[in-house]
């Protein structure tokens, strides 16, 4: 048996398996394969192969650019978007283009060649975060840009190249599309009903608990009752209020602790499999709305789109939301 | 310098990065392993299934499916949510009773037989008033979400509820014909003719082009260059023609680009039945049915499923001058 279920926010329909859902083991594991460390750039001694740092941390007295780091901020070799120009559109008929101006920076996560980002230390953790927010805050100033994009690849059906623990991050002359449709979508939630569609969520959650993987005081990992991936796990703040930029170093251990025991169980449940988060923050150079609520999405790679999903955005789901979430609950 | 370009109907933007191109390639492996199977366990060779529809292809329906008539419909609220049962269709259209992996290798007669079958059980399905929407569509190879046996074969869907992609298409369509009083995709049509830089093939009554705002490498649209909303009302008598289009994109993909993973997709019109209103009076003037061919070349990675921007690294315009020169005589 299946069910079509609505996402409050976007509007769009999944397809959720509720009988003969797959377990863990009936996904095809992906061996991920690593390449020698002497060809990645990425490693301590290749900084030279990489454009210069724009931001680090380092061990005191080291300096830019040296071997002595633990993150290191770059942009990327390979930019989608480029920093200099203008970001006004032209028409071509039923054509509307752009320069495709934006910022796009690599974040080396860790000096060590193999190691998975699951399994950093707290510590280590919380440097990347923290790396996120400062270059958020610092795209914010350049006026052109409207949204910072922050996300990450981990393996090769997940889109990375790159095997060094990596994330990026691209701002954009303009609101991307799902951001939008997240910003509307709570708007008229909150015409509607004066609450929060994501504190709503995750009220409910709370009330049925079964979707729930892991919580503490301030943030809460859930599978999405209207997931479109299996596997796919939401983190929320449980304060409305509390952004992203302006969250402090005691906020970010809390998120540190909920995220980082996230990815582990997700690694350990489903055999290290491949996947992508993104963080979904509000807008920079961007008038505040109040029905907004910044989270981040996990989606585990483990099944491959059809014509079907690609073609109507239907999503199918082979594992009902409340086994995942009891599967990764039950996982170290 | 790179792009950001905006698709005129569903209003998405996707950026066109030619720099991306010269970074080490992220490119899908090849199905090698999907001519291995053989005849004589094939499904599909030996279907035993009850035929819908019999004749030069074999319709069943999907057993194991995600959809179902079995279950009745029934629509409530659980909370914030809303739940459909998993009320619709979903059949198989075996493509041919030979043991042939991909359309491309068919004679356009074959093809022409898989259309008429699309048709026939449309024009069916679509008697059925608890169905918004029927959509046919191919997966060749496992990289484009299909299963690795190699027998041509595709699939038709029912659903009762609209999917979000076909509302995104017919919102966009609507918006357009109420400001300028014309259909989008006609307008379209006649700019890529005029500028001929991305129309790849035409034939009597079809035109291929490598979109404006194409979301992948080498993705084609081919449009009937009649302005209609349905692909049932607008098909009859060209399913020849409409088959030599799609052997000859197929045949350009499969010499060109290497045999790759693809899926097509045919987009028509949501049904209407008799709803009133105007939303549903103008869909046959706003709304332009045409099929999406996608090549599955490289991988969506976090920043196209946390965005929904798609970030392609060669221009349209290059793929479609590329795919015109592929010669498969």
């Amino acid at each position: 048996m299946t069910e079509f279920r609505r996402d409050p926010i976007l509007g769009q329909w999944a397809i959720v398996h509720k009988t003969n859902s797959w377990k863990p083991e009936d996904y095809k594991e992906e061996k991920h394969e690593f390449t020698q460390e002497q060809t990645c750039q990425f490693c301590p001694g290749k900084e030279h192969q990489t454009p210069e740092e724009v931001d680090s941390v380092r061990k005191e007295g080291s300096h830019p650019n040296d071997s002595n780091w633990q993150v290191r901020v770059v942009p990327n070799k390979f930019p989608a978007l480029k920093i200099e120009g203008e970001t006004d559109p032209w028409q071509e008929g039923v054509f509307e283009m752009l320069n495709g101006v934006g910022a796009h920076e690599v974040v080396i996560e860790t000096p060590e060649h193999k190691k998975n980002f699951a399994d950093f230390t707290p510590e280590e953790f919380l440097n990347v975060l923290q790396k996120y927010q400062s270059r958020t805050v610092d795209l914010e100033k350049d006026k052109r840009f409207k949204y910072v994009t922050i996300f990450r690849n981990y393996g090769n059906s997940a889109g990375a190249t790159v095997e060094h623990a990596h994330s990026q991050i691209i701002a954009l002359p303009m609101v991307p599309r799902y951001v939008q449709g997240e910003l509307d979508g709570a708007q008229n939630y909150y015409n509607e009903y004066q609450t929060c569609v994501f504190c709503d969520m995750i009220e409910q959650e709370a009330d049925e608990k079964e979707r729930i993987v892991v919580e503490n005081d301030d943030f809460i990992s859930f599978c999405p009752f209207v997931s479109r991936y299996s596997f796919e796990t939401w983190i929320v703040p449980k304060d409305h209020k509390m952004m992203f930029t302006q969250l402090t170093e005691d906020r970010l251990k809390s998120l540190t602790e909920v995220f980082k025991s996230t990815l582990s169980k997700i690694k350990s449940c489903l055999n290290d499999p491949s996947y992508n988060f993104f963080l979904h923050i509000f807008p920079v150079n961007y008038e505040r709305q109040e029905s907004f609520h910044w989270h981040i999405e996990i989606v585990p790679k483990l099944t491959k789109l059809s014509g079907f999903e690609w073609g109507t955005g239907f999503y199918v789901v082979h594992t009902d939301p409340k086994d995942a979430a009891k599967y990764l609950r039950e996982a170290s | 310098m790179p792009q950001l370009r905006k698709d005129p109907v569903t209003e998405r933007w996707v950026i066109i990065a030619t720099e991306r191109a010269r970074r080490p390639g992220n490119f899908v492996k090849r199905d090698e392993n999907l001519n291995d199977d053989s005849a004589s366990d094939c499904k599909f060779c030996n279907s035993t299934e009850t035929a819908i529809l019999n004749g030069h292809t074999k319709v069943i329906s999907h057993a194991g499916s995600f959809l179902s008539t079995d279950q009745k419909y029934s629509h409530k609220g659980k909370g914030l949510y809303d739940v459909v049962s998993g009320f619709g269709t979903h059949e198989v259209v075996i493509e041919t009773s030979e043991h042939v992996a991909n359309m491309a290798d068919f004679s356009i007669e074959q093809i022409k037989y898989v259309l008429e079958a699309y048709k026939v059980r449309m024009i069916e399905l679509q008697k059925n008033k608890l169905f918004q929407y029927i959509v046919a569509y191919k997966n060749y190879g496992e990289s484009a979400g299909g299963r690795n046996i190699a027998h041509a074969r595709s699939h038709i869907i029912a659903t009762p509820i609209q999917p979000a992609r076909v509302a995104e298409m017919f919102h966009g369509a609507k918006k357009y014909h109420r400001e300028h009083g014309k259909c989008i995709y006609c307008d379209l049509i006649k700019q890529e003719k005029e500028k001929n830089e991305r129309v790849v093939f035409e034939t009597d009554h079809f035109i291929a082009i490598a979109p404006f705002a194409a979301r992948f490498l080498f993705e084609i649209t081919i449009l009937p260059k009649e302005h209609h909303a349905d692909f049932t009302g607008n098909i009859e008598g060209k399913e020849g023609d409409l088959a030599l289009m799609l052997k000859t994109m197929l045949m350009k993909f499969k010499v060109g680009l290497d045999d790759p993973a693809y899926n097509y997709v045919i987009h028509t019109a949501p049904l209407r039945h008799d709803r009133e209103g105007e939303k549903w009076k103008t869909i046959k003037d706003d709304y332009h049915w045409h099929i999406e061919l996608m090549p599955k070349l490289t991988q969506v990675a976090g920043f196209e499923k946390g965005t929904g921007f798609y970030i392609n690294s060669i221009p349209p315009e290059n793929t479609a001058q590329y795919l015109k020169e592929v010669d498969i005589s």
